[in-house]
């Protein structure tokens, strides 16, 4: 076991999927020489040459078009977009051709590309550096969405979705990117729990919390402050978020009866609407009380000096556990 | 074999066109894509080509003609085989709506063409064969796979890894002890929304019950029989709740849950008294004449079969009060920082029951005619002593009164109903001595007794409101004067 | 203001020196010094492209009849697919945008592939290795960076007698897409072709709209060489592909070929040219038929006889017979397979779907009532 950041979890992930399959590319802007703005992908041109790590231009459409050029030719790239606000340009390469060429072609064709995406807010920048784009992809068909919370699982994860088949977009919490744990770098990815599972991070019996990202480490936190209103949260980190894992999550609230669902992601239209629509459907005659969410306000995320504002704390999941206790 | 070509539509949802010109006419030999007919639709003129090549046997439609997407415009004979379809006919499923089916001859059967654009609407359904299922929905019984469990994943899923998975945690900060795990599950009852609301409204415990509807979900008939078998039954309540949990020999000590109805009485107390200022008032009134009257009412026909107390008289004399000082009746709204003065009277009767104090209220009693208030109020108490208030009975008051002179005391000083402006009680009426016009005598007096929320109803008009029921009382004259 | 006023105006179509002429409208050869024609199957290029031509003309009826919900006529545009298709070798991959039904032809793909799209059979599914030929792409450019991606896969994987051609209209080249791939090729050097079949229309916008310079100057401002060639002639755009593909297989880089052609059907069966179309322009352009000149080359050298043009004209009706027999006979996709090839693995969100709808269909009273 070793303790390091999850920045660096993901980095060993990497490598080791470059290590395992020799058509394993990563391409995005200043991944090369640099690093990563990040250094997620530090090291790594060094060992595996910059034709296998490749710094791209500018263009966010061009990396994952020419990655779907890649794909075709039985390449697998890992392509970055440097901050999530920077993927809407490639909204078009994503949404209209790499989610639906399977499809198209009729199982002919396949895309195993992943499109690494440091996402959330929490960093005080600067505009467009802390969005959370995620429902978009999880709304398109033919994408398999995921989102990281810790070390462990991250380096895990990474090699998952590099291994499978299907397209992935795969979200990381960057102002989690120093957070450090233990993980065990030996640990073969087969043995992990599969990318599209949930996981019960702390078991509980009063309420079940639900999360991703970012805002996981959080659930925790507000977990053990709730420990002394006398209240045992069950916090779940989602992991996947197109396909939902509703077995987990259904045997969690037909047990507790109470269920809030957090992220940074604005509430409405959110992913917390989908789940308190299936678990309202799957969980009817278990509820106590109405799925409540807590998550970003209908504003365009704010400049850095309010975002404390913006971004559900431990206080506002704490008090949406409180509402459900008053139906 | 006759064939029939319909219109198409040419152009991603046209729904018409207009036949502008004919280029064949009948008894003309056509060959595959020869150009029959110009139309015009709302984008272009377009020529169509002849999907057939034979003999035309006629126009179906002139020239000029405005046609919709899908008639037949031309009848072609195609030379060939007159058994079945050619085999130029696709022997595959064709999606017509229901309109089409009439207009088939069965031998020339035509087939369907697409890019037909906008299907027409339909005001039919389909028949089904049986109703719709409940599917994906959590599995009710606890023997089920998964049910009860908190992981969700198969036999292979892997181990978790160790709390708190990657997070570091604050310093100083223990990690919590392990919850109860996958494996216990928690007896909870199955039961929709709105019973959920019912249990609690009346008092049930949800989770001792046997639900008897599908996969053992507790119906609102389940919730209603158990708080019927709380009243009914002897032995039940909380005085029984003490007796059953009284050990044999002597204890130190009695501890009865408070549970049900005493629970929510209790804290509707508390949330009153401590929000409202309460002040209240007394007045000792000679009621001789309303007892006197009380008796001739119980003779008038009127009031056959009911039963007839001073407490209606009461009653009434509030009502009537509440009339001529509207402010009595009404409620302070906090949250919006308004007094809501209310406009029917919905009076509230505290009645002992055997659960305890329960209050329900007569709709609009300041319209009911003296009989009719009566019945109400005999039929109200009647339902709420055997159990069987509803929660519409016991929501929405404006004012109640209460007897406490069953109880065999003099007066109180009563707690506001939440929400309500004014409460009135009586006591025992006895047998006092009374200066009647300036010399002393027996008569019948009973003291009242006036809460009021003191943010609403100030001394005047709290005095004002308990003169004018003593004073009807004195003399009930006054409340045929009054109304 | 300035704004330069939108539409075609009368425009001389002239021969500059820039571009490319093998075979003039009336059919006679014109040499180029830096474009040798040799090995040219010319007779093979006319029966293709009078084939091609059928097939188009057929759609168009069979779309006029209800069985095709849309075509895209390539009608006007024969010359620059068929000899830019033929220059290519096996091993090159060709990407298309949605009207290059020559260069499928060329590549050995059913055209019955073709009409199931239009039909709304499927979206146009084929294995793009089998023919080398991707599946058409809708969306106007996006094609132009899968090419330069797999292009740069033959970098890696050492293909060096690999190409990759990807064509685009000249509409797209207003797109972003197209310029982050002229970027992408020419910074990585990939052995890619773009060729563009200016056809002088994006629906109803001229070329002038999309681009204040000639389409082949654009590749300047990237670094790559840019050629212009008569899009209506097959041997000159036969030679300046092939010529092109040598160099990018010579590891020279990318390289932009405008093919000057003219679109003489509309953007689609639902379009209506004549809206924004010169009537004049139409027939000027007849005149510089790309079928038309190749059948007086080959007649007027002997290289072709009567029966020649004959038997190729009944093959084409054979073709379209068969064509339409085919298309009528195509199968409607079964309700449930809707839920199929959305992804490799398994989806236990998109399975519950399924169920519930296959639930949903067997729960109606007549057996198989296909919705």
């Amino acid at each position: 076991m070793t303790r390091i950041t999850l920045s660096r979890a993901l980095n060993e992930g990497l490598r080791r999927a470059l290590e395992a399959d020799e058509k394993v590319m990563i391409m995005g802007e200043d991944v090369g020489r640099l690093g990563g703005v990040f250094r997620v992908t530090d090291g790594l041109q060094k060992d595996f040459g910059e034709h296998r790590v490749v710094d791209t231009p500018l263009a966010e459409s061009g990396i994952i078009g020419t990655a779907i050029g890649l794909a075709l030719r039985g390449y697998r790239p890992v392509c970055e977009i440097q901050f999530d606000g920077f993927v809407y340009p490639a909204t078009d390469q994503i949404v209209s051709q790499l989610a639906k060429m399977r499809s198209r072609s009729r199982g002919r064709v396949a895309l195993p590309v992943v499109i690494r995406i440091p996402f959330g807010g929490g960093i005080g920048a600067v505009e467009h550096h802390s969005e959370s784009p995620e429902i978009f992809f999880a709304h398109t068909a033919g994408l398999r969405v995921v989102a990281c919370a810790d070390p462990a699982d991250a380096f895990a994860m990474i090699q998952l979705a590099i291994a499978g088949e299907d397209p992935v977009i795969f979200f990381e919490p960057k102002r989690r990117y120093w957070d450090k744990a233990e993980v065990d770098l030996t640990a073969p990815p087969s043995d992990a729990l599969p990318l599209d599972k949930a996981r019960v991070v702390q078991p509980g019996d009063d309420v079940t919390l639900l999360s991703y990202g970012p805002l996981v480490r959080t659930c925790l936190e507000a977990a053990i402050a709730a420990r002394e209103d006398g209240k045992s949260i069950e916090v779940i980190d989602l992991r996947s978020l197109s396909p939902l894992d509703m077995e987990t999550i259904t045997a969690s609230v037909a047990r507790t009866g109470r269920c809030v669902v957090t992220h940074e992601a604005p509430v409405y239209g959110g992913l917390g609407g989908e789940i308190a629509a299936r678990v309202t459907e799957q969980c009817f005659y278990h509820l106590e009380a109405p799925v409540l969410r807590v998550g970003g306000f209908a504003v365009p995320y704010p400049p850095a000096r309010t975002e404390d504002h913006y971004l559900p704390d431990l206080d506002r999941i704490l008090d949406a556990v409180d509402r459900t206790f008053t139906y | 074999m006759r064939k029939e070509f319909r219109l198409p539509d040419v152009g991603e949802g046209l729904t018409e066109a207009d036949i502008v010109s004919w280029h064949v006419k009948p008894g003309d030999t056509v060959t595959i894509n020869q150009i029959i007919v110009d139309i015009e639709t709302a984008k272009a003129v377009v020529e169509l080509p002849s999907p057939y090549a034979g003999t035309v046997s006629a126009l179906l439609v002139d020239a000029g003609q405005t046609v919709d997407v899908g008639t037949p415009i031309i009848a072609v004979e195609v030379p060939g085989a007159d058994d079945g379809p050619t085999e130029q006919e696709p022997a595959r499923q064709e999606p017509e709506t229901a309109e089409d089916a009439p207009q088939d001859t069965p031998p020339a059967r035509q087939p369907v063409l697409v890019g037909y654009g906008v299907k027409p609407g339909s005001t039919s359904r389909r028949p089904r064969k049986k109703p719709p299922t409940r599917p994906g929905s959590y599995p009710a019984t606890p023997s089920m796979p998964g049910a009860g469990g908190g992981q969700g994943a198969g036999p292979a899923s892997p181990p978790r890894p160790p709390f708190p998975s990657g997070i570091q945690l604050p310093p100083g900060v223990p990690a919590p002890p392990r919850a109860p795990s996958a494996g216990q599950t928690r007896s909870r009852a199955l039961a929709k929304p709105p019973v959920r609301r019912l249990a609690r409204d009346l008092g049930v415990d949800l989770g001792g019950l046997a639900g008897t509807g599908p996969e053992g979900l507790v119906t609102r008939e389940d919730v209603e029989r158990a708080a019927d078998a709380v009243t009914a039954a002897p032995g039940h309540g909380p005085q029984a709740g003490a007796a059953a949990q009284a050990a044999p020999g002597p204890a130190a000590e009695e501890r009865i849950p408070v549970r049900g109805v005493r629970k929510h009485t209790a804290a509707a107390m508390v949330a009153s008294a401590f929000t409202a200022p309460h002040v209240t008032e007394f007045l000792q009134v000679d009621v001789t004449e309303t007892m006197a009257a009380t008796r001739r009412a119980r003779e008038l026909p009127e009031f056959a079969g009911i039963k007839v107390s001073p407490l209606l008289f009461v009653a009434k004399a509030l009502l009537i009060a509440a009339g001529r000082h509207p402010m009595i009746n009404s409620s302070w709204d906090e949250a919006a920082r308004e007094i809501v003065v209310k406009r029917p009277v919905n009076l509230g009767i505290a009645v002992a029951a055997e659960r305890g104090l329960i209050v329900p209220n007569v709709k609009g009693a300041d319209a009911l005619p003296l009989a009719g208030l009566a019945r109400a109020i005999d039929e109200l108490a009647a339902t709420a002593r055997a159990g069987k208030a509803t929660p519409a009975d016991l929501a929405g008051g404006t004012i109640t009164i209460t007897n406490v002179g069953v109880f065999g005391v003099d007066t109180g000083t009563p707690i506001l109903m939440p929400g309500e402006a004014a409460i009135l009680a009586f006591g025992m009426v006895r047998d006092m001595p009374w200066v009647v016009a300036g010399e002393l005598a027996v008569r019948k007096v009973t003291t009242l007794s006036l809460s009021f929320d003191h943010r609403i109803v100030d001394g005047e008009l709290g005095s004002a409101v308990l003169r004018d029921v003593g004073s009807m009382l004195e003399d009930p004259v006054r409340m045929l004067a009054w109304s | 203001m300035a704004i330069p006023p939108y539409g075609h105006h009368e425009k001389e179509w002239h021969l500059t020196a820039e571009t490319i002429q093998l075979l003039t409208p009336e059919g006679e050869r014109v040499d180029h010094p830096e474009y040798p024609l040799d090995g040219a199957d010319v007779r093979g290029m006319y029966r293709d492209m009078v084939l091609v031509r059928r097939i188009d003309s057929e759609a168009i009826a069979l779309q006029r009849q209800g069985e095709l919900g849309l075509w895209a006529s390539l009608l006007g545009q024969e010359a620059a697919q068929i000899g830019s298709a033929r220059a290519l070798s096996p091993k090159d991959m060709a990407f298309p945008s949605y009207r290059e039904h020559g260069v499928a032809w060329c590549r050995g793909l059913d055209p019955l592939r073709l009409l199931e799209m239009f039909r709304g059979v499927t979206h146009g599914a084929w294995d793009p290795e089998e023919h080398k030929f991707h599946l058409y792409t809708i969306v106007i450019g996006d094609q132009t960076l899968h090419a330069t991606g797999y292009a740069m896969g033959i970098q890696r994987d050492g293909g060096e007698d690999e190409a990759v051609i990807a064509y685009f209209g000249d509409g797209a080249t207003s797109q972003g897409d197209v310029s982050e791939a002229f970027a992408w090729a020419s910074v990585f050097n990939a052995p890619l072709v773009f060729f563009c079949q200016n056809n002088q229309f994006a629906i109803s916008a001229p070329p002038e709209r999309q681009s204040r310079v000639p389409i082949y100057q654009r590749a300047a401002g990237f670094g790559f060489p840019g050629i212009r060639v008569d899009g209506n002639d097959v041997l000159a755009c036969y030679a300046v592909t092939r010529q092109a593909l040598r160099a990018v297989r010579e590891g020279e880089g990318p390289v932009l070929i405008e093919a000057y052609t003219y679109r003489m059907g509309a953007h689609t069966t639902t379009d209506d040219a004549t809206r924004y179309r010169l009537a004049s322009e139409l027939e000027a352009w007849r005149l510089r038929d790309p079928i038309e000149r190749v059948r007086s080359y080959l007649a007027r050298t002997g290289e072709a006889d009567g029966a020649f043009f004959e038997q190729v004209a009944a093959e084409a009706d054979e073709l379209a017979v068969k064509l339409r027999a085919d298309c009528l006979a195509l199968p409607d996709p079964p309700p449930l397979a809707l839920f199929d090839h959305v992804y490799a693995g398994h989806n236990a969100v998109l399975d519950a779907e399924r169920a519930q709808y296959a639930a949903y269909l067997a729960g109606f009273e007549e057996k198989g009532a296909g919705r």
